[in-house]
This record gives C-alpha cells, sequence and structure tokens, in this order.
C-alpha cells in the first residue's frame, strides 16, 4: 500500500506509451513472437497458430473405401520440400507483425499446390475427374505460377524440379514416395482455398493481435487532462470525467461516451477511487450498445457496496433490461443485478431471477440458477425457499448441461446447513446419464457430488460403476481424479475393486507426472505419492518416469525423489539409486539433501548398498552433503544395527566438514551411543568440547553432554579429564538455563555413584520396532480415500493439518512446525463436513493481529464507507494515549493516528480487521466540556454481528481504561 | 471446485486485473500472496499451493503473469489448476500473446471474458470458440440494435454451433509425435516415450458425423484383420476430445464423433514401447580447469535413410565463465549463445543415417569462480515429416452429413523432439 504512488507511477510509463503510440500493442512484442514461434517445438503444437497454418501440407485421404488400397501403396512422386513448409507453419503466427506474410504464404501455398497434384497422379483413379474440375477452378486465384499446370505425370514431374530450387539432400524421389498420401485431385482447388483462406484471415488475425480497441483510446484531442491524469490523485481525474460523462456532446456520441466509460474502468482497474462518478455511470447504464452496458455493470457491482442509496437507481435499468428481447442482454443485467452484494437488493432481484429460471434461452437459466444461491448468500442465514428449492431440484433436468450443473451448484450453496444437495436414485441416475454431454468442469463436479449416493444395492453399484469406467480415461486430469475418488468411495467394501482401480489409473496419473502443466504434474505426483502409501509396489515398474529432468521447478524434483524412494524393489533398486546418487551432488543444496535423505530411506531396506554410497558421499567432503549423510547416519544404526559396523568406520574425519546444528548433534550422538567402536571418538568430542565456549547451538551442548557422559562410562581414562571440564563449564559459565540444569544433573547423577549413571543413561542403541523414525505402515485405501482430489494430499497431511488447525477457532504463528503431524495421523474430518466447521460462527468476532494499514491507506476508506455505528460512551478526564494505545494493541486494534495528550479536542483513529477480512475503522473523539467519548465506526463489509462484537470489544477496552483513570 | 476470486498478478504481484467473484474472500488477501511467495521461495519449499489463514491460493505462472485463484475450500486442486491453464489458453487466443501488455491493453475484453469464464466462483462457458462467437474484439464497431444471439449458447451439442456452412468441406488431420527422451551420462536410456497426438482443423457444413479409422491393433484383432500385411499400432492411454463417443470406442473401437468447428486436439495417445533414439549423441567435454573447455560432439541420425530431419538443434552446454568460443562443423552452423551458457549447433537437414561432428573449444579464465555449476544435459531439437515413430496410420476419416455433400480428408504425419535430453558427466 505504501508504494501505491509509485506503483501508479508505473501506470503512467505504461499508459504514456499507449497513448503515444498508438500501434505499439503489436510491434514491441512481434519480433518475440516469431521467436516464441519458432521455439515452438514444432508449429503445430501452439493452437493458436494454427488457425492460418497454410492448408496445402495435407494430403487427403479418399474418404470411405479404396483408402486403405491408395494407403499401401504411398509410392506417390511429388515430393515437396518439407523444410519450407513447416517454416511456413512457423511463420504464420508471426504474421501479425506485417500483413505482408500471410500473403506470401498463400502465394507459396499456391505454388506449391501444384507439386501437391502431382501426388494425385499416383493416386489410384478416383481422384481424376475431380481433380481436373479443381484444377480449373484453382486456376483463376492461384497465382501466376501455378497457373496453366498441365495434369501430366511429365509436365508435373518437371515442374517438380523447377520448384525444387533447394537441394533435396534424400533425393527428391525418395522422399516423395513419403509424400502426400491418398493425394486425391482436389488437391490444386485446396490450394487454392488455402491460399484465399490464409488471405482473408489473416487480416483478422491481425486485427486482434494488435491493440483490438485502438478506436476506443482517446483520440488525443479529446482528453484535455489526460497527460496528468493517473498520478494526480484521483480527485482530479474524478472531476474531469464527470465532466464528460455529462457532457451532452459526449453522450451524444456513442464512441466518445464509451471511450470515457472506459477510462472510468481503466482507473478503477488500477485501483482508484472512480466512486465519485457513480451517478453518471448509472444513467450511461441506459445504452443500446452492450459493451457499454457491460462497463457500467461491471462498474455498479464494484461500487454497489459503498454507494448503497445510488445503486438502487440503477435497479430499475436492470430490471429494463432484465426483460430485453436480447438474452444476452437478459443474462447480462440478471448477473450483474445478483452480484451487486448491497443490503436490500433481495426484494427487486427475486422476481427476474424466477422469471430467468422459466427463461427460454439457456444462457440466462444458468445465471438465474446461480442468482438464487447468490440471493441467499446476500440473505445470510435467511430460511431457505422451498418453493425455490424445488424449482431448482426440477432445473436438474433443464436440457442445458450447464443449466443441470448450475442448479446442483446452486443447491449446494443454498442447502449448506442442511448437509447440501440431496442426491437420491433418480437423480443420481440422470446424472449418470447426463454425463457425456457435460464439459469437463460440469463431470468433475457431478462425480464429486455422486459420492453422496449410497447404491441400494451391490448390482446397482457395479451398473453405476460400469457407466463411469470411462471417465477414467478421460483427457481431463481434474476427472480422472474425480472419478477415481468415485470409484475408491463407492468401492469401499470391495478392495478388489479399489485396487482394478488403481490400476486402470495408473496411465492417466503417469500421463498427468508428465504432463506440460507443471502444477498439474504436482498435483498428480503428490496423489501417486498418497497411493504408493497403500500400495507400495503400484507405480514400481514404472520409476524410469520419476527420474528427474534438469528444468523441473524444485517442488517436482522433491516430490519425485519421494516418490522413487517409495517405490524401490528389488529389480529396479540399482537402477533408482544409481540415479539418486547422481542427484546427491547436484547444485542445489536443498534438492541434494533430500536425495541424501531418500537413499536413508531406502537404506532400512537395502541396507549395504545404500551404506557404501552415502559413504562415499562422505569422501566429497562438502559440508552441506556431510551434514545430512551423518543425520541419514544416526536414523540408520537405530532402526538397522547391522550397519553399525559400517557407519562407525566411515565416521572418523566427518567433524572437520559439519557446521550446522543439526549435523553436529547427530555426529555427538553416534560418537556417544558408539564411541567404543570408534577410536578416536574421545578426541573428537574433545575438540568440541574445547570450543564449546563458541558454540552457538544449545542442542548441540546438551548432546555434547550426554555423549560425553556415555563414553565416559565405556571409556573412562580417556574422559575422564574434559568431562570434568564440560561440566564446569556448563555448571560456572553457561547461560543457557536448561544446558546448565542438565550438566547440574549429569553432576548429581554422577556423584550418586557410576552405577546409578550407567542405570539411567545406557538404554538400548537401536530399537527398529520404534516406530517414530518411520512411518512407512501401509494404511488401507479407506483412510485417505475421502481425502483424495482435494487439496489435502497435495499440501500433504501434516502441512495440511497445521493449516487446518490454523483456520480453526484459535489464531496462532503462522507455520505450525511439522512436528504436528504425529498428534494428527487419524483421518481428518470429512470434507462435507469441514466446511462447517471451517465457516466462523456468525457473530463470532476474531479480529487479526498485525492489520497493518498505512495512514492513506485508511483515509482512502474512512471517507469512502459510511458510518455503520455511532455512539457515546461516559468519560471523565483526559486520556493518556499510550496507555489507550497498549490496550488496544492487546485486543488487535492498531491505533492509526492519535492526538496528544490533552489536546482539545482529542481525537484517535483506529482500525481492525477481523478473520474474513472484514475492516472496522473507527474514530474517537473526545470533547472534554461534554465528558463523553464519541465513537464512530465504519465498516467495510455491512455485517451487525461482527459488528456488535466489535463494539463491545471496543467498549471493554475504554472502560477498562476509563476506570483506571477515575 | 469453486474459486473466490481470480486475480492476475504482474511480475512484482501487484494485481493488474482481478474478479471477484463470490465476495467470501476480501479481495485485500492477495497482498499476501506475493510475501509468501518469496518467503517459501527462500525456504525452498515453493509450491504451486500456498495458503494465508483460511485462504488458499493455487496459481500458475505465464511469461510474466501469475495467475491466482483463492478460496476457501478444499477444492480439487487439479480442476482449478487446469481452468487457470483454460483461462491462458482462451486469453491466448484472444490476444495471441498473455502477457503483462496485452492484459493492459485489452482489459475490457478481459473483464468481459473473465465474466463469461466464471460465474460465482464456477467455470461456466470455457469453450473460446463458442465465447468468439458472442464476444468480438470489433471493437470500433459499435454493437447497436438486437445482436444475433448465439445458437451455440442454447445447443444441445454444446461444442458445435448450428447452421455452420462452408463452400468447401474439408477436414485436415495431424498425427504428430513427440519424443520424450532421457539418457544417462554413461549412455543408457533411462526414459523413451511416444507422445501422438491426433489434430484436426475442420471445416464441415452442419452437423457432421465423422469416424476415424487408425491401425489400431486392437481394432485389427476385434476385427481379425491382424494378417501379416497389416502393420498394426498398440495405442496406450488413449484419450479423446469430448465430442467423441466413447461407450462406441470401448465396445468396438471405433472413433466416431461430431467434431467442433476448426482447431481441436482429437485424441492423444502414449506408446512406452522402447524405440531406438532417433539423434543419438555422443559428446566428449573435456575441462582443463583455468585454461580451455573442449568439447566433441557426434550426432547421428537412426531413422530411415528416406526420411530427414528439419531444423536440428543441438544445445550443448559451456560453462558460464567461458569465452573466446572457436567451432568446427561438419556439417549446419555452431552458434555460442552465452545467456544461456550453450553452444547451439543447427543442421538445417539431418538424413537418416548420416554422422556429423562438431568440435567446440572455449578459453576458460584463469581465476575460477567461487560456485559449482550445475552439470545441464543436452538437448536436442528437430522435426521429422511424413514419419511417424509408432508407425500408426489414419487409413481412413468417413464424414456423413444428412445433407449428403462429399466431404475431402488430408493427412500429414510429423515426428517431432519433446522433452530430449541427454545428460552429460
Amino acid at each position: 500500500m505504501g508504494s501505491g504512488l509509485r506503483d501508479r507511477a508505473l501506470w503512467k510509463v505504461a499508459l504514456g506509451a499507449t497513448g503515444s503510440r498508438p500501434g505499439r500493442g503489436r510491434s514491441p512484442c512481434s519480433g518475440d513472437r516469431k521467436k516464441e514461434a519458432a521455439a515452438l517445438p514444432g508449429g503445430p503444437a501452439g493452437s493458436a497458430n494454427r488457425a492460418n497454418r497454410p492448408p496445402e501440407r495435407h494430403s487427403s485421404p479418399r474418404a470411405g473405401a479404396g483408402a486403405e488400397a491408395g494407403h499401401s501403396k504411398r509410392a506417390l512422386p511429388g515430393a515437396d520440400r518439407p523444410k519450407q513448409r513447416i517454416s511456413d507453419g512457423r511463420r504464420a503466427p508471426g504474421r501479425g507483425s506485417c500483413a505482408a506474410a500471410p500473403r506470401g504464404a498463400a502465394g507459396e501455398g499456391a505454388g506449391r499446390s501444384a507439386s501437391g497434384r502431382r501426388s494425385a497422379l499416383g493416386a489410384p483413379a478416383g481422384g481424376g475427374g475431380g481433380r481436373g474440375g479443381a484444377a480449373g477452378r484453382r486456376r483463376p486465384g492461384g497465382g501466376g505460377t501455378s497457373a496453366g499446370r498441365g495434369p501430366g505425370p511429365i509436365g508435373a514431374g518437371r515442374r517438380a524440379e523447377a520448384l525444387g530450387r533447394r537441394p533435396r539432400p534424400g533425393g527428391g524421389r525418395a522422399l516423395g514416395r513419403r509424400g502426400w498420401e491418398w493425394g486425391g485431385g482436389p488437391r490444386g482447388s485446396r490450394g487454392r482455398l488455402g491460399a484465399e483462406r490464409a488471405g482473408l484471415r489473416a487480416p483478422g488475425g491481425n486485427r486482434r493481435s494488435g491493440f483490438p480497441r485502438q478506436g476506443w483510446e482517446e483520440p488525443a484531442g479529446t482528453a484535455p487532462g489526460r497527460e496528468t491524469m493517473p498520478y494526480l490523485g484521483s480527485e482530479d481525474v474524478v472531476k474531469e470525467l464527470k465532466k464528460a460523462l455529462c457532457n451532452p456532446h459526449v453522450q451524444a456520441d456513442r464512441l466518445r461516451y464509451r471511450n470515457v466509460i472506459q477510462r472510468v474502468i481503466r482507473h478503477m482497474t488500477q485501483g482508484l477511487d472512480m466512486s465519485g462518478v457513480f451517478m453518471e455511470m448509472v444513467k450511461a447504464s441506459a445504452t443500446v450498445d452492450i459493451v457499454q452496458k457491460k462497463l457500467v455493470y461491471l462498474y455498479m457491482c464494484t461500487y454497489a457496496p459503498l454507494k448503497p442509496d445510488l445503486a438502487l437507481l440503477a435497479i430499475n435499468t436492470l430490471c429494463k433490461d432484465c426483460s430485453d428481447p436480447n438474452p444476452m442482454v437478459r443474462g447480462l443485467a440478471l448477473r450483474s443485478m445478483c452480484s451487486l452484494r448491497m443490503p436490500g437488493v433481495q426484494e427487486y432481484i427475486q422476481q427476474p431471477i424466477l422469471n430467468g429460471l422459466r427463461d427460454k434461452a439457456s444462457y440466462v437459466r444458468r445465471v438465474a440458477v446461480l442468482g438464487c444461491a447468490k440471493m441467499h448468500n446476500l440473505h445470510g442465514d435467511s430460511e431457505v425457499d422451498g418453493a425455490l428449492v424445488n424449482e431448482l431440484y426440477s432445473l436438474l433436468r433443464d436440457q442445458d448441461p450447464i443449466v443441470v450443473v448450475n442448479c446442483l451448484r446452486s443447491l449446494e450453496e443454498i442447502l449448506k446447513q442442511e448437509g447440501g444437495v440431496v442426491i437420491n436414485k433418480p437423480i443420481a441416475h440422470h446424472l449418470l446419464n447426463r454425463m457425456p454431454k457435460l464439459d469437463q468442469w460440469g463431470q468433475a463436479e457431478v462425480l464429486n457430488f455422486l459420492l453422496r449416493y449410497q447404491p441400494r444395492s451391490e448390482e446397482e453399484l457395479f451398473d453405476i460403476l460400469n457407466l463411469l469406467d470411462s471417465f477414467l480415461k478421460s483427457s481431463s486430469p481434474g476427472v480422472v481424479m474425480g472419478a477415481t475418488k468415485l470409484f475408491l468411495i463407492l468401492a469401499k467394501k470391495f478392495p478388489h475393486v479399489q485396487t482394478d482401480v488403481l490400476v486402470q489409473v495408473k496411465g492417466p496419473l503417469l500421463a498427468a507426472c508428465s504432463s506440460e502443466s507443471r502444477e498439474l504434474c504436482f498435483a498428480a505426483l503428490c496423489h501417486v505419492r498418497q497411493i504408493l502409501h497403500s500400495l507400495p509396489g503400484h507405480f514400481s515398474s514404472h520409476y524410469k518416469k520419476f527420474f528427474c529432468s534438469y528444468s523441473e521447478p524444485h517442488y517436482i524434483k522433491l516430490q519425485k525423489v519421494e516418490v522413487l524412494c517409495e517405490l524401490v524393489n528389488d529389480e529396479n533398486v540399482q537402477q533408482v539409486l544409481e540415479e539418486l546418487r547422481g542427484y546427491c551432488t547436484d547444485v542445489s543444496a536443498d534438492f541434494a539433501q533430500a536425495a541424501i535423505f531418500a537413499i536413508g530411506g531406502i537404506a532400512r531396506t537395502y541396507t549395504d548398498q545404500c551404506v557404501q554410497i552415502l559413504t562415499e558421499l562422505l569422501g566429497l567432503r562438502q559440508e552441506h552433503i556431510t551434514t545430512v549423510v551423518v543425520q541419514t547416519f544416526r536414523d540408520l544404526v537405530w532402526l538397522c544395527p547391522q550397519c553399525t559396523e559400517a557407519v562407525c568406520q566411515a565416521l572418523p574425519g566427518c567433524e572437520e566438514n559439519i557446521q550446522d546444528s543439526e549435523g553436529k548433534q547427530a555426529l555427538i550422538w553416534l560418537l556417544g551411543v558408539h564411541g567404543e567402536r570408534i577410536p578416536n571418538a574421545p578426541y573428537v568430542l574433545e575438540d568440541f568440547v574445547e570450543n564449546v565456549k563458541s558454540e552457538t547451538f544449545p542442542a548441540v551442548k546438551m548432546e555434547l553432554l550426554t555423549a560425553l557422559l556415555r563414553l565416559f562410562l565405556c571409556r573412562p581414562a580417556e574422559c575422564q579429564d574434559m568431562l570434568g571440564r564440560l561440566l564446569h563449564y556448563c555448571i560456572e559459565e553457561e547461560k543457557d538455563m536448561a544446558v546448565r540444569d542438565r550438566g547440574l544433573f549429569y553432576y548429581r547423577l554422577l556423584l550418586a555413584g557410576i552405577d546409578e549413571v550407567k542405570r539411567i543413561l545406557c538404554s538400548p542403541k537401536s530399537d527398529p520396532s520404534l516406530g517414530l523414525l518411520e512411518d512407512q505402515a501401509e494404511r488401507p485405501v479407506n483412510s485417505w480415500a475421502s481425502d483424495f482430489n482435494t487439496l489435502v494430499p497435495v499440501y500433504g497431511k501434516a502441512r495440511w493439518a497445521a493449516i487446518s488447525k490454523y483456520q480453526g477457532a484459535e489464531h496462532r504463528g503462522p507455520e505450525l512446525p511439522n512436528t504436528a503431524s504425529f498428534a494428527s495421523s487419524g483421518p481428518l474430518i470429512p470434507e462435507e463436513h469441514k466446511e462447517t466447521v471451517q465457516e466462523p460462527d456468525s457473530g463470532a468476532l476474531m479480529l487479526v493481529p498485525n492489520c497493518q494499514l498505512t495512514a492513506e491507506y485508511f483515509e482512502k476508506t474512512w471517507f469512502s464507507l459510511k458510518v455503520a455505528h455511532q455512539q457515546v460512551f461516559p468519560w471523565k478526564g483526559a486520556v493518556h494515549p499510550d496507555t489507550l494505545q497498549m490496550a488496544l494493541q492487546v485486543v488487535n486494534i492498531q491505533t492509526i493516528a492519535m492526538s496528544r495528550a490533552g489536546a482539545h479536542p482529542w481525537k484517535a483513529y483506529l482500525s481492525a480487521q477481523d478473520d474474513t477480512g472484514c475492516l472496522f475503522l473507527t474514530e474517537l473523539l473526545l470533547e472534554p466540556e461534554n465528558s463523553e467519548m464519541q465513537i464512530s465506526v465504519k465498516q467495510n463489509e455491512p455485517r451487525t454481528e461482527t459488528l456488535n462484537g466489535f463494539i463491545s470489544v471496543l467498549e471493554t477496552v475504554l472502560g477498562t481504561i476509563g476506570d483506571i483513570k477515575s | 471446485m469453486s474459486a473466490s476470486a481470480v486475480f492476475i498478478l504482474d511480475v512484482k504481484g501487484k494485481p493488474l486485473i482481478s474478479r471477484n467473484y463470490k465476495g467470501d474472500v476480501a479481495m485485500s488477501e492477495i497482498e499476501h500472496f506475493m510475501p509468501l511467495l518469496m518467503q517459501r521461495e527462500e525456504e525452498g519449499a515453493l509450491a504451486p499451493l500456498l495458503s494465508h489463514g483460511r485462504v488458499h491460493f493455487l496459481w500458475i505462472k505465464h511469461s510474466n503473469l501469475y495467475l491466482v485463484a483463492t478460496t476457501l475450500k478444499n477444492a480439487n486442486a487439479s480442476l482449478v489448476y487446469s481452468f487457470l491453464y483454460k483461462t491462458v489458453e482462451v486469453f491466448s487466443e484472444y490476444f495471441k500473446e498473455l502477457e503483462e501488455e496485452s492484459i493492459r491493453d485489452n482489459f475490457v475484453i478481459v473483464y468481459e471474458l473473465l465474466d463469461e469464464l466464471m460465474d460465482f466462483g464456477f467455470p461456466q462457458t470455457m469453450d473460446s470458440k463458442i465465447l468468439q462467437e458472442y464476444i468480438t474484439q470489433q471493437g470500433n464497431k459499435l454493437v447497436t440494435g438486437k445482436s444475433r444471439v448465439p445458437p451455440t449458447v442454447t445447443n444441445a451439442v454444446s461444442w458445435r454451433s448450428e447452421g455452420l456452412k462452408y463452400k468447401k468441406n474439408e477436414v485436415f488431420i495431424d498425427v504428430i509425435e513427440s519424443v520424450n527422451l532421457l539418457v544417462n551420462a554413461n549412455g543408457s536410456v533411462l526414459l523413451s516415450e511416444i507422445v501422438g497426438t491426433i489434430k484436426l482443423k475442420v471445416f464441415l457444413s452442419g452437423m457432421p458425423e465423422l469416424r476415424l479409422g487408425l491401425n489400431d491393433r486392437v481394432l485389427f484383432e476385434l476385427t481379425g484383420l491382424s494378417g501379416s500385411k497389416n502393420k498394426s499400432v498398440e495405442l496406450e492411454d488413449v484419450k479423446f476430445h469430448q465430442c467423441v463417443r466413447l461407450s462406441r470406442f470401448d465396445n468396438d473401437r471405433t472413433i466416431s464423433f461430431i467434431p467442433p468447428d476448426g482447431d481441436f486436439e482429437l485424441m492423444s495417445y502414449r506408446l512406452s514401447t522402447q524405440v531406438k533414439p532417433l539423434i543419438w549423441i555422443e559428446s566428449v567435454i573435456e575441462k582443463f580447469s583455468h585454461s580451455r573447455v573442449e568439447i566433441m560432439v557426434k550426432a547421428k541420425g537412426q531413422f530411415k535413410k528416406q526420411s530427414v530431419a528439419n531444423g536440428v538443434e543441438i544445445s550443448v552446454p559451456v560453462p558460464s565463465d567461458a569465452d573466446s568460443p572457436r567451432f568446427k562443423t561438419s556439417v549446419g552452423s555452431a552458434k555460442y549463445v552465452p545467456e544461456k551458457n550453450v553452444v547451439i549447433w543447427s543442421i538445417k537437414s539431418f538424413p537418416g543415417g548420416k554422422e556429423y561432428l562438431m568440435r567446440a573449444h572455449f578459453g576458460l579464465p584463469s581465476v575460477e569462480k567461487e560456485e559449482v555449476e550445475g552439470r545441464p544435459p543436452i538437448g536436442v531439437k528437430f522435426e521429422i515429416p511424413y514419419f511417424t515413430v509408432s508407425g500408426i496410420q489414419v487409413r481412413y476419416m468417413k464424414i456423413i452429413e444428412k445433407s449428403g455433400y462429399q466431404a475431402l480428408p488430408w493427412v500429414r504425419y510429423i515426428t517431432q523432439s519433446g522433452d530430449y535430453q541427454l545428460r552429460t558427466s
């Protein structure tokens, strides 16, 4: 917020450029565009580019029978220069920059069409007649070069040579064989048409790529204040725009009128307060121009909450538009009306919505159906309108697929309190039958709703599963995941069906894991991990898919390493380890460490190989590697005691390369517990004791105390002296209480005799059964099926638990440490109920700490809001601002500004924000002669419950301070 | 899924344009997004999903823009990402290039589109072809009077408008296969897969019914065609556009559909059968510290002699502090691209069976820099027309429309490089 001014200035630069060079939108990017197009792996990959791709590059299979024959004899002459064609394809997208290009390409295309026709010669008879005709037709438009080309084989062949100006490496004829297949007669004409099309479409594309609404930009002369506009504060702009909007000349000229409106929207987008021209904008809504209407309605939806009284004036126009003959206008008006989000609008929108539900245009019905949900939300907790709900249920049978899905969504929202929309047998079956007609969003949504349906019999269950089978192979990952979840939940009593489903979605999931979209890839990987928890061997044969690619983002690499770690088996362990070892020396320390931890995880099963790799890594003498390896070793000897010997041999020398706390702790622990097997253990510990004064981590000192005492038990002679020194230091000089206490404790323990020390300190050195470090217990599919395809696997269960805890009643620090996962390993609340848990109780107020508003922002907001509440509070004497400020801070109310003590009159401005983002702005005004404090509260979202909550908090604070005073 | 609001932010995290669909999340929440993102990035725990308080941010990055959807619900993540990507796709179809500038220039259309794409947090009309029918860019023309209602908005077949008319009825079929390859530093192939797509460009009148025949092995087995004469291909993970009747495909492997108008991707498939890498690279990169780097790269075309790979680009990594490049190539030209730290060796046409060589020599500064560098892989780009690795073929395309017109299908095959990487030691 503080940088508002600077940002505005940035805008200005951008805008200035816009104004000064109308064609700019096109020119600077055209170069880039070309580059981009060339960088595409292949012309056709960018679908947008294909619109004008010269179509001559195709050969034609003849429809129907005989095609196969044609195809099997592909020995068609008529090679063409493939390179050139492709480059045409690439050039096409760059066309935007130069209108001549497409025509050139088209000309070329036309020319080439002749060579295309050569292929026709080899084609079986069928095409001949058509070709002749086509050639005839082609001539007039085909351009000079292609005209008069004879269909005879010889002529064509010659021409091929004539055309083949570029050297053809493979030999023209050899290439030609693989050239156009089924080159039917019409090739020639195709070329012409292609030329035509390219020629015709190019300008369209051109127009689009550039600055489509250039015409809307203010013509230089008509915008007097334009240059100074964006950064001279909004007031001038508002004034100027207001004048323009009222100007009858402007109003008379539709284009100019729309330009002014567009400028209003532009400023609104930039975050300037444009509510000042509300009246004028309302007037502008009465127009036949649908784009202008859209803009005005957008404006109204944005500012209606600020100007509810004025917005009511617009309702008339909106209502009128709701019965416009044009369904687009009807839909637009209805949608805007429902989005006004201001109190009191409900009574006006009810009738239009009801009309909309019965509208003959499905576009309007779609809007109206969602309008019901919006209306319900506006009401807040009002009771559900039964008639409306029935109407919506009946609309589930609507013709239009989107209306059907919107009905479900809307009902879900309206019936939230009652557990959402009811899916009974007829509805479920109806939806199942409509599924193929829906788009992917609709399908995913319906699949989610079907989770609620309980089939009556096994037979019905399997019928449903059969119907849905094809959705497991949908091209949309969202639908695949949705279908998978539905299968898992419906078949929760049939584990073999569940396994079967997971096998079926293996392909689609793997495909998603190598998706071009990183985010989809990431989500898929998270789900793969989830599945692996239950079916450890599930993806083992596809382990290579999870090898990391150099350019992948970090979060994908980390997920892949985790997956690799979980899918090792006897067959692939060698390859996986080799791959992971490669990652251990990656430039990114985080990634390298993750890979080492992964090897440590695999070591629990394949100990020897892994310990060997880890030992080799120590040889690199890299700090970030050594520390993680030692930590891995610590966990490993605990879980797999058989590797202790190997680990102990590897340890000497490590201490030189460990600087961080975690690594030091691990090393010291190892030295302490297994010191009898490491010859130089006492000397390593001695170094630590020597440097204990400069040691910064208390945890390391603690570990050192324990380790040294343990080592003392088995190697007393070497350790006694330094143990004494360490204890002395810890008791006499150490400043950290915990360390000192630990030192004292050990000292007293030693006084109790060596047997006592042994009894207390010597515990088992390993315990593979202890599951604390290990989290590899197989979890049944049903334990996570309800979380599948939600955010839970994507966050990871531990983080999700932390987040949902944060979202619960009390507010804690933003990030709970990951250890929280131990507490919450049980299944989370099922999704359906979660919503209600997350919703804060209406009326309960939660003020967010650290809501830092800048003074400017406060001022702006303050002036844009109406007073929501005003009251007076008895007050005696002066105010001590510091005390008050402190007290307010305790309840998370921030002080923006305050008069000095004793000022007259005394004023203070406060702000607070609750967890829904609702702002409370408060002014305190004390006029000593009246001996009362006047409180005015403004709120940016009108919600009485929270307002009352806020006022009571404020009263309590003031009451307390007042009491202290008096 | 349901998104409370959708934001488009510039690279600094400042909102360029936004739409509040549901009104249950304060629009100011977005101010937390960028700091959170930075913090996560610093921690090395960046993910496309962030949370602040009750709000979840699901974001994607496109060129210099962040597209962020906020939601309070435990939403379906992949669907939200798909939505954001679809939004990018729709915008790109309108402005060609979606970037900060095009958003600023076209904010009116962006608002219009955001309005139609989503309502109350739910995706509505996402098909750009249908959108283009009623959100046009003819900004200069005033749309007055009764504008035509797009029939599609009320259609039973949601992806195709009724009443289309073409003088000439044609269908263009592109069979494109991209080869993904990952080769270890020691030359063993770690991963090799083919991702194929069949793209159609349809110019057909009316409501035509199309049927596509491929040399699909399963189909051949079903129909008893699996003789020795017919080469067939076993497709895995076949995915279709929404228009294809999946039930028919499941029953008898018929691919039948009413196509959308214009371009679309009809189907995609995958083949994980191991194929010989089409272009094989052997490289020796010798680094003499403080003095020079010598690079020798040998490229071999391991495909049929009759085929030619076009636009071959082999990018070989070099240390970032290398200087004074010298090249020698047996064919094509090499270019040093310092900003990417690679040498790009381009060969315009590369016939199968041929073998070419490139040598490069770089100087290294005598003072070595501190930080270690990664080992980027060698990347290869190429395109082989008239050839599919899998051997997939379009056997027929039947077009039936009730008016009985004759329509012409055209086919083209291309094999291209996908993610084609060879690691260096």
